[in-house]
């Protein structure tokens, strides 16, 4: 990270964590919630999406498994902050199943083997009332002593906070070399020696524990929890698409992406209820067509803010033809 | 004697059902698969199509009274026209056609539709009661055919036999398979790769835009009735073989008959969760598809 | 001493076979130049011996190792490392961070493997060019992209496989020229080429001639050249251009 990229960071959490000293509507924290848990959930895609560049759809499953990890465990007995523990283990635990025979897929196969194992997850959740409640639902015990939103909200800015680091650490490590060359090209990874499979599946196993802490968090908030919500492949969606909207691969996109999309998507539902999701999905298709970088990636190539250019963007690496580079540019030397 | 009935009877009655059903599944499943066949795009606004070629039959049936067993040809129509210009207009112009902007292209418009659609028409559940749909045929003493069914049956074959014909006898079949087999050349043999493949996607959002029309008289009609079908055609072209029409017809049907038999043993909430297990089983053991070319 | 022997490998892909019963040894030390026409065989030779194939029979050793069955990656840690013949620049990342990623095979830490990758940029004259990204490289530089970064492996054995293939003639001397010290560094080298022979006959220590999948010569370049079988596996114009 650059100097200004840390400062700016830095400044931005600092901030974040005054908001409650000033704010105190109940309204305006759990707004600024779900754009810190979306922040974070779009930080955890990120790693094997952005960087390691796997389209990973099926995210509501450790979502999901968070959540309801939480519910269940603590309904036999066993303490609220334990009970969020065990479930993130039991997330990382899905997540190895699923990385293992998904990652075998390459490109749409392995989006929509995502899909299907979300599906399984949520399925399973539905059919058994008698484990999880089934379609009604299960409830969730509360997190914090006191029932206040800001609890919360800190929660949810520390969850970034985390993820933030995280991603700023591995971005220049060796394992975030070895993401980003995955990305770019398997073949060429592997030929220089990276075991792309294990990378591959390590980079599932992190953003699946860090995404299964959003789900408690958000699970305990609402206090009561539906499969539908919590492991749907809308949910999925839009775990996905808040970094890829905001830029993927790079390490303010997830953030970026969520104070516009849930601030959108806020304003959106009290303007005009129903739709909010026309919205959300003309936002999307709209920044896909003009702003295939997604919106951090786009401000990095335009106002060269940050000193890197972003390792990793919406738009696939284009694939070199010899012949190509040939007549496109003269000798340089 | 008795203990035979007992079990054999539903059996066949399970499977029957089930391969009217599968019927329809295999003509969205073609859908799908000519869509992925020529442009390798992953059209998760398949679902959405079929919703709207639904509501299409719906306010068709309730303008004039003409029932989805012919209105579907209405919505086949309208939903090619929206097809081709969704092709046209926006997928044509992602640069690379790259998977994640196509797949996020297409969840958007699905987005885009269904909510619009919410707009329009209200959350509600519709439905439409034609005299019809009562009506069941007898076989024997014990098996029954539901009418409705039967006609669905009867008018997916026929267009999916169709629709093959016209993919293997036809110039624009020709040039689709071409296209589907490798685009880089088939500019140089005269082919205007961007309407063959406008016209293939219109043609895939027509058949589901046309099975929305024949589930109208057996289903609830609401914006979010697509997503399920989505899900569906997912699991029948890869069960199909990626891009194989054949395969994705063949597969609609073993779906439809294995979703019958867990309901019958296993109960109905269940049937879509082994749609995605034997999905997965495919995918890890066998990817290029169960009656599929090496094209994995 | 023997680095790598293949012995009696075949491997087919559907009704073709593409490798035949090839038998060969490199030595250490040596450049060895795998020669043949279009579609002779030499690059799933190349993916042979890195793993990204296996072959239907027969057997390859490095360093009296048996490596016939272990994969790309693998083979990259036991020390062989390769170019392709189209080239597979990481192109979002930079020149620079394109070598650091093969000096990660043998370090952990960032600043070790800047360095590393550094000196081979320099090695290869590429100095001004480590802060620019990859994808906007003209193909000479991107040949030299594909060396660097699997010189930083610290390979025993690099494969090129048309490693100057569509570089004007000067360039592709130079290349040679650079290439040619590589022996000095410990590292052996084993080329595939179809038909700029003039880097073959300056640098090549041995080379050895496929043709439809089958070895059909070996020994040092002017032995093999000038043998009625090779040139009549390289019928026409292209003998022409050997120019002997």
């Amino acid at each position: 990270m650059s100097h200004r990229q840390f400062i700016a960071a830095a400044g931005f959490f600092l901030l974040s964590f005054a908001v409650p000293l000033v704010v105190h509507s109940d309204y305006t924290l759990q707004i600024l919630f779900r754009v810190f848990l979306f922040a974070a959930l779009g930080l955890a895609w990120n790693l094997v999406g952005g960087y390691a560049g796997q389209l990973s759809l099926g995210h509501a499953a450790y979502f999901g498994v968070g959540a309801y990890g939480l519910a269940l465990l603590s309904k036999v007995g066993i303490p609220p902050w334990l009970s969020l523990f065990l479930g993130v283990g039991l997330a990382v635990i899905s997540a190895a199943i699923i990385g293992l025979v998904s990652f075998r897929l390459r490109g749409p196969y392995f989006a929509l083997c995502t899909i299907a194992f979300a599906e399984v997850v949520r399925l399973v959740a539905k059919n058994l009332p008698d484990v999880t409640g089934g379609d009604v639902g299960t409830q969730v015990p509360l997190l914090f002593t006191e029932s206040s939103i800001k609890s919360f909200y800190i929660s949810g800015v520390l969850l970034t906070a985390l993820a933030f680091v995280l991603t700023a650490w591995i971005e220049r490590s060796k394992f975030g070399y070895y993401l980003m060359a995955i990305r770019e090209d398997e073949d060429t990874a592997m030929s220089v020696g990276v075991n792309t499979s294990r990378v591959k599946l390590w980079s599932l196993l992190i953003s699946a524990a860090l995404t299964a802490i959003g789900g408690a968090l958000y699970a305990s908030l609402f206090l009561f929890i539906v499969p539908d919500q919590v492991m749907s492949l809308d949910m999925s969606v839009e775990i996905a698409i808040v970094p890829m909207l905001g830029g993927a691969g790079t390490l303010f996109g997830p953030v970026i992406g969520s104070i516009v999309l849930e601030t959108a998507a806020e304003i959106f539902k009290n303007i005009f209820q129903e739709a909010h999701l026309l919205i959300y999905g003309v936002l999307v298709v709209m920044v896909v067509i003009f702003l295939p970088e997604g919106i951090a990636g786009t401000i990095v190539n335009k106002l060269r803010l940050f000193k890197k250019a972003p390792a990793g963007s919406l738009a696939a690496p284009v694939p070199v033809r010899p012949e190509e580079e040939a007549e496109r540019t003269a000798f340089r030397k | 004697m008795e203990s035979v009935v007992n079990w054999f009877y539903p059996l066949i009655q399970a499977i029957l059902n089930g391969l009217l059903t599968g019927a329809l599944y295999a003509l969205i499943g073609m859908g799908m698969a000519l869509i992925f066949g020529v442009m390798r795009i992953v059209n998760f606004t398949h679902g959405a199509f079929l919703m709207l070629g639904m509501y299409v039959s719906y306010v068709f049936f309730l303008k004039t009274g003409i029932n989805p067993y012919l209105g579907f040809m209405v919505s086949g129509a309208i939903l090619f026209v929206i097809g081709y210009a969704v092709y046209m207009g926006l997928l044509r112009r992602i640069p690379g056609q790259v998977d994640f902007m196509v797949i996020l292209v297409t969840l958007g418009l699905a987005l885009i539709i269904t909510d619009g659609v919410q707009l329009v028409f209200g959350a509600d559940y519709h439905q439409i009661n034609l005299p019809l749909v009562a009506r069941n045929f007898r076989l024997g003493t014990q098996i029954f055919v539901n009418a409705p069914w039967l006609l669905s049956f009867v008018i997916a074959l026929v267009l999916a036999v169709a629709l093959y014909l016209v993919v293997t006898h036809t110039m624009f079949g020709r040039a689709a398979r071409a296209i589907a087999q490798n685009p880089y050349p088939s500019p140089l043999m005269g082919i205007n790769v961007n309407r063959v493949q406008a016209i293939s996607f219109g043609i895939g959002a027509a058949a589901a835009g046309v099975a929305g029309a024949l589930l109208l008289p057996v289903f609830y009609l609401y914006p979010g009735v697509g997503s399920q079908f989505e899900l569906k055609s997912f699991v029948m072209v890869v069960l199909g073989g990626m891009g194989s029409i054949q395969g994705a017809a063949i597969a609609g049907l073993v779906l439809g008959v294995v979703e019958s038999l867990t309901s019958l043993y296993w109960g109905n909430e269940w049937a879509l969760a082994v749609d995605f297990v034997i999905f997965i089983l495919v995918l890890s053991l066998k990817p290029s598809g169960i009656f599929g070319s090496q094209r994995a | 001493m023997v680095l790598l022997e293949a012995k009696h490998v075949s491997k087919r892909f559907g009704g073709l076979k593409a490798v035949n019963d090839v038998s060969f040894t490199v030595s250490r030390g040596e450049i060895t130049f795998i020669v043949g026409p279009n579609g002779a065989g030499k690059t799933t030779l190349f993916n042979l011996i890195t793993g990204v194939v296996h072959p239907d029979s027969g057997s390859i050793y490095f360093q009296d190792q048996d490596i016939t069955k272990l994969a790309p990656d693998q083979a990259a840690k036991l020390g062989i490392g390769r170019t392709f013949q189209i080239v597979k620049p990481l192109g979002n990342l930079t020149v620079l961070e394109n070598v650091m990623l093969g000096a990660f095979l043998r370090t952990s830490k960032p600043a070790q493997a800047e360095e590393e990758a550094r000196g081979i940029l320099t090695f290869l004259q590429m100095e001004k060019f480590l802060h620019l990204p990859a994808r906007g490289m003209g193909l000479p530089m991107l040949k030299r992209l594909e060396i660097a970064r699997a010189l930083a492996t610290q390979p025993k054995l690099i494969l090129l496989d048309e490693v100057v293939a569509g570089l004007p003639t000067v360039e592709a001397i130079k290349l040679a020229m650079l290439l040619k010290r590589l022996p000095e560094w410990g590292i052996s080298a084993i080329g595939g080429i179809e038909h700029v022979m003039q880097v073959v006959m300056k640098i090549a220590d041995r080379v050895i001639v496929i043709d439809r999948g089958v070895l059909i010569a070996e020994g040092k370049p002017q032995e093999v050249v000038d043998r009625p079988e090779v040139i009549e596996a390289y019928l026409g114009p292209k003998y022409k251009e050997i120019g002997l």
